[in-house]
């Protein structure tokens, strides 16, 4: 029986794929050997009829049909890659005002909080005949306190007139 | 006033080009003239209707993407074939690993049943219909495994050499040589119509 690589050499001569030492192998092997032309003729008759018969398949899916989900991706695809090149072109400015915008804005809200009822207008006017309730007359605080993290804060506000 | 082009009638290489410029309807024409291709080259592949469809929808997508890479040295249609081919490859891997098959224990690497195969040798004067012959081929390339399948759709239909298949499959080309082989003995023993019963 011809063993293995021979089998294999064999067929690399059949698809043109050998060395030209190995061809001329080949070729006095085919020359002399019985069994490795019999096999040699069964690969290339093989060959010959895959030649250019390749199961041919026609798609059920009415042409329209098969294309809108082509577009749709596409289409797709297409928005997603333009969010993704945005940040390079369009939102260099976000980057720099977005954090100062948040603290320009923690910065009211604490000056607001923290002024005092002299020299201010208060921020919510509030309605006759509501009291804001508290424990002394002019100062409203709360007291956070926290064993787990070991931290006390109070927050005072001034009381509005 | 622009006159609108007459798609159904231009060649691939207009089509091509006018696509490349961003026209959408010359390439909805060329899926329309091509799209059974390169189904049945995926189908070919995966022997799955569903997943063929899938995948001959997404390599048109990314052949959409790419059409500035086409530079027109292979036909549009094989440039088409190559993109369907290699997704299939990316998904039968996908799948392998979720089979946890080892490479190293096919068969066809220790020898297999098909080595120990008497030779049979199809008959091609044999007066078979082409459509007739073609669908004794599809019932053959069904009883193949994947990798026995995969390198002779590569290698028959693709006419891709041993080298470019071992680089697309991620294994030495022994490996191809071998896969090829043992594909090509058994399409021998189906399509000379014998029953592997009658072998063992």
């Amino acid at each position: 029986m011809i063993d293995q690589e021979t089998q294999l050499k064999l067929q690399a001569y059949l698809d043109g794929e050998s060395t030209s030492r190995e061809a001329g192998e080949i070729v006095r092997l085919l020359d002399s050997d019985a069994e490795a032309q019999v096999l040699f003729n069964e690969l290339r008759a093989t060959k010959s009829l895959l030649a250019g018969n390749e199961p041919e398949r026609k798609l059920a899916e009415p042409r329209e049909f098969y294309w809108s989900r082509i577009r749709r991706e596409i289409e797709r695809a297409e928005r997603s890659a333009d969010l993704l090149s945005a940040p390079a072109t369009t939102t260099w400015w976000l980057r720099v005002f977005a954090p100062a915008s948040l603290l320009a804005v923690l910065g009211v809200f604490v000056a607001v909080s923290l002024r005092s009822p002299e020299n201010s207008v208060p921020m919510l006017a509030f309605g006759e005949g509501h009291e804001i309730d508290t424990p002394l007359e002019e100062i409203s605080s709360f007291t956070f306190r926290s064993e787990r993290a070991g931290m006390t804060v109070v927050w005072v506000d001034s009381h509005r007139n | 006033m622009s006159q609108k082009p007459d798609y159904a009638s231009a060649e691939n290489e207009a089509l091509v080009k006018a696509a490349q410029k961003g026209d959408m309807e010359a390439f909805e024409e060329l899926v329309a003239r091509h799209r059974d291709k390169i189904y049945g080259r995926a189908f070919s592949m995966m022997r799955n209707e569903e997943e063929a469809i899938d995948l001959s929808q997404e390599a048109w997508v990314k052949a959409w993407q790419r059409l500035g890479q086409f530079q027109g040295e292979a036909s549009f249609v094989t440039w088409m074939t190559r993109i369907v081919i290699n997704l299939c490859l990316d998904q039968l891997r996908k799948q392998k690993r979720m089979r946890a098959e080892s490479i190293e224990k096919l068969d066809e690497e220790v020898g297999g049943v098909e080595r120990q195969m008497p030779v049979v040798v199809p008959n091609p004067t044999e007066r078979l219909e082409r459509s007739e012959l073609r669908a004794r081929i599809d019932k053959a390339l069904a009883q193949l495994s994947v990798e026995h399948r995969t390198a002779l759709v590569m290698h028959e239909f693709e006419e891709l050499e041993y080298k470019e298949i071992a680089k697309r499959m991620g294994c030495s080309i022994g490996t191809v040589m071998s896969r090829l082989f043992y594909a090509r003995r058994k399409m021998a023993v189906i399509l000379a119509g014998l029953k592997r019963e009658e072998l063992q």
